[in-house]
């Protein structure tokens, strides 16, 4: 009992000493996000953010990560940042363009963009720029480059191998923010990030991709996300996306059911 | 050579020089009478019998020779076994007549320090069949800046000798009033270099044999018969019965050698009409000084541009190094672009490539002279305001803000890099689509191949750059895949969809073709499955050839089984 209360008590100071310190933060770094918010065409994602983000959507001032679950799922993970890559540009002008970059090591393992698969996904071979294979280095540079371009509405960094390390991570993140376009880091690796949000992917079986959000840097006030959805993106009813825990091997489709 | 002063001709000459004189047009030749076997080599050494050979005439013969090999006796157009018997130690190698022309057109290029205006040598072919090659240098008003004409001619020879692809190099140079006349001079004056002083070309081109006149091995061997040994000789005739006996070419040809004919020169590279450049007294080995004087070129190319309402679409550097190497860097432009900043920072950015790279810039013992050439420009309609400015400035022309964007790219990544996709007609998934430049795309108008009609849904987001052979178990052998291994690692197929045919293009002239490591991978019918394994990661593979019709085990040699291949993955 005596030791109940001085732990009561020391965590409240902590609670305390935490807000402080954010309010402090917020003095000198705003989290608002700035440029317009996009909703992801995910249902159950656009759910949560519109319960529980106050601009009801991702912003595209920011640098978003989207890491793979294994070294397996990075189409998976490409995919949903194509996905993501399409909203963006439609949000901007008619004929903004992606710029679509990869290391060597990315094209050697998941290949190049396929541009008559790109319509499948909101998006057409005239609007991708792709840098067919760079460095890390060049690669996070070409992101940067492409801020200062008004003409690109989003780009999209990919490496199978490696992750930028904190500081590049913050400078493209404050860049991002700057400009008020987004940067979607397609990553197999994670490291330390001063990202917006952090998605992680992994393949289901039922052509379905499993979404977890494990980072969501908008606010300090907001509930930790949900452990994750399942969303099938080629199905086109509204109900695209499923909550995790109701994702039963009944709702899979296979293309054609073995008769084995 | 005769010394007797020249016969008086019968018909007076037209007083041409005189106007020579005024224009005071000064061209050079060079001759090269042994570049093909001389430059052939890195390793080349002029005290070994060395000879170029090709198949001709059913037979290995000996095309181009050195000056040692023809002292030992060689001859072109002989056989390789009659030179071997004359010369047992000849050294041989087999005759690249393209890359000699190219050497020959890189040298051209390297002599823009001394005229910007060069131009190919028109030589008629000789009785052997053998080309001849030399360059013409139009040099008028240029000879004061290298120290006179002898000086600029022992210059060019000493450099040339001296110049790594070069060295040793046997050379002819003449220095005349008329392009005629300099290529006789170059080929049959007694001495290696010539000058004929200004006005006196006809004497000089008179003393000598009708060959120096460019004329054709028919013409010369008339000559011959005629008992015409002087150009003198040729020109004591009238001009009609000379063009009644041999055409009209020798009358032209010996009145462009006096001087009585105008000729062009026709150049390699037209003289530039923008162009900044800077000699330097010492030759600069810092990567940071060269960046400060390329600036300062940029701002006088860009004033020059601005002046004249052009654009440059393409940039050439040239920095001479001190040992006489060029390096040049070429920059495409993606848009016209007469701003100096963007410029100097596309240069920038060339220029830390350049020296953080594996290669490297190698400035040796220093740069001596930079020039900066505006290789290519377009009329540009209004004056372009920074590229680098806000959203609102280009929202009427975003293209040219991207142009801005592909430039940094390109200058850092290369253009094969930076790419976009363009629709080829094409059944052939990996054809269907090729990746071409962002300059080119932008190039070539919007609609030039109609693509194939596919349905997005049924192509993989993600091509592998080539096919990778997988190993497959299927329940039969024309059946969906079962089991698949590919990398390694083995996937359990839960679902399949498919096949989808796609047959081999007959009609097109990629057809027989095998690249890639699998043979005959054009040639067969293709049967795509989309795939899935039990974790959820989708595939695209391929089954190579079929089995009933296009394998048979009894055939002489016996044909490939059909393999499987991955060739995309789905997201």
């Amino acid at each position: 009992m005596q030791n109940a209360l001085p732990k009561q008590a020391k965590d409240a100071q902590q609670q305390h000493k935490l807000k402080r310190l954010q309010k402090l933060v917020m003095q000198h770094e705003p989290v608002l996000q700035r440029g317009a918010c996009i909703t992801t065409g995910f249902g159950e994602i656009d759910a949560y953010f519109t319960a529980h983000v106050e601009q009801a959507g991702l912003p595209s001032g920011g640098v978003h990560e989207i890491a793979a679950e294994s070294a397996a799922d990075m189409a998976a993970v490409l995919g949903f940042a194509h996905r993501l890559a399409a909203r963006f540009l439609q949000n901007g002008e008619a004929d903004d363009v992606l710029l679509y970059g990869q290391t060597h090591a990315a094209v050697r393992d998941g290949g190049q963009p396929y541009a008559p698969a790109l319509a499948a996904h909101g998006l057409s071979a005239h609007q991708l720029v792709y840098l067919d294979g760079v460095t890390m280095p060049d690669l996070l540079w070409a992101g940067e480059q492409a801020l200062t371009c008004a003409a690109v509405g989003c780009s999209l960094l990919a490496s199978s191998e490696a992750a930028p390390d904190f500081t590049y991570s913050r400078r493209l993140s404050l860049a991002a923010r700057a400009a008020e376009r987004p940067v979607l880091l397609a990553l197999g690796r994670t490291g330390a990030s001063a990202a917006t949000t952090r998605w992680r992917i992994a393949a289901m079986p039922g052509q379905g991709w499993q979404v977890k959000l494990e980072k969501l840097r908008l606010a300090y006030d907001i509930p930790p996300p949900v452990s994750g959805w399942t969303v099938y993106p080629q199905r086109s009813h509204a109900s695209q996306s499923v909550p995790l825990e109701e994702v039963q091997t009944s709702n899979l489709v296979p293309l054609l059911r073995r008769a084995i | 050579m005769s010394s007797s002063l020249p016969p008086k001709p019968q018909e007076p000459l037209r007083t041409a020089s005189a106007t020579n004189a005024v224009t005071g047009r000064r061209i050079i030749a060079l001759w090269f009478p042994h570049w093909a076997a001389e430059t052939s080599r890195a390793d080349y050494d002029a005290t070994q019998p060395f000879a170029l050979i090709d198949m001709h005439k059913n037979a290995q013969r000996l095309v181009g020779l050195n000056a040692a090999a023809g002292k030992a006796g060689l001859y072109p157009a002989m056989t390789l076994p009659d030179a071997r018997a004359l010369v047992p130690d000849v050294q041989t190698a087999m005759a690249a007549p393209q890359d000699a022309a190219a050497r020959l057109q890189k040298c051209a290029y390297w002599l823009q320090r001394y005229t910007p205006w060069i131009g190919e040598d028109t030589s008629p072919e000789t009785a052997d069949g053998l080309t001849d090659y030399g360059l013409l240098l139009d040099v008028s008003g240029c000879a004061h800046l290298f120290g006179g004409e002898r000086a600029m001619l022992e210059d060019i020879a000493a450099r040339l000798a001296a110049y790594r692809d070069t060295r040793g190099i046997t050379m002819r140079a003449a220095i005349a009033g008329s392009i005629g006349a300099a290529w006789g001079l170059a080929r049959f004056s007694p001495t290696k270099l010539s000058i004929v002083p200004q006005g006196q070309d006809a004497e000089a081109v008179l003393r000598l044999p009708p060959a120096a006149l460019r004329l054709k091995h028919t013409h010369i061997d008339l000559c011959q018969r005629l008992g015409l040994d002087t150009v003198a000789a040729l020109a004591r005739f009238p001009r009609a019965d000379l063009t009644r006996r041999f055409g009209p070419e020798p009358v032209l040809r010996l009145e462009q050698a006096l001087g009585q004919a105008g000729e062009s020169l026709n150049p390699y590279l037209p003289p530039p009409r923008f162009l900044a450049r800077k000699n330097l007294p010492q030759g600069v080995t810092q990567t940071e000084a060269l960046a400060m004087l390329i600036a300062e070129m940029c701002d006088e190319l860009a004033a020059q541009l601005q002046a004249s309402g052009q654009g440059a679409q393409r940039l050439d550097l040239a920095l001479t190094r001190s040992d006489n190497v060029m390096l040049a860097l070429a920059l495409p432009l993606a848009h016209p672009s007469a701003d100096a900043r963007h410029m100097v920072r596309l240069f920038e950015e060339r220029l830390t490539r350049l020296s953080n790279g594996a290669g490297g810039l190698d400035t040796g013992y220093g740069i001596e002279q930079l020039q900066l050439v505006a290789a290519r420009t377009t009329a540009v309609t209004a004056p372009q305001a920074d590229i680098s400015l806000s959203r609102r400035l280009y929202k009427s022309a975003p293209i040219a803000a991207l142009g801005g964007l592909y430039d940094r790219l390109i200058s850092r990544l290369g253009a094969q890099v930076v790419v976009q996709a363009v629709p080829h007609a094409s059944y052939i998934p990996e054809r269907a689509v090729r990746f071409v430049s962002v300059l080119e795309a932008q190039a070539r108008p919007a609609d030039d191949a109609t693509p194939t009609p596919i349905e997005a849904t049924t192509r993989p987001l993600f091509m592998l750059c080539a096919p990778e052979p997988i190993e497959v178990i299927a329940e039969i052998p024309e059946g969906a895949p079962y089991r698949v291994r590919w990398r390694r690692v083995l996937h359990e197929v839960t679902s399949a969809y498919g096949p989808e045919r796609i047959g081999p293009e007959w009609w097109s002239r990629f057809v027989g073709q095998s690249p890639g490591e699998s043979g005959g991978h054009n040639t067969r019918t293709r049967d795509y499955y989309r795939i899935e394994d039990t974790q959820g990661h989708r595939f695209w593979i391929y089954r190579d050839g079929l089995y009933d019709r296009e394998y048979d085990r009894e055939t002489d040699p016996p044909q490939q089984p059909p393999r499987w291949f991955m060739h995309g993955v789905f997201p």
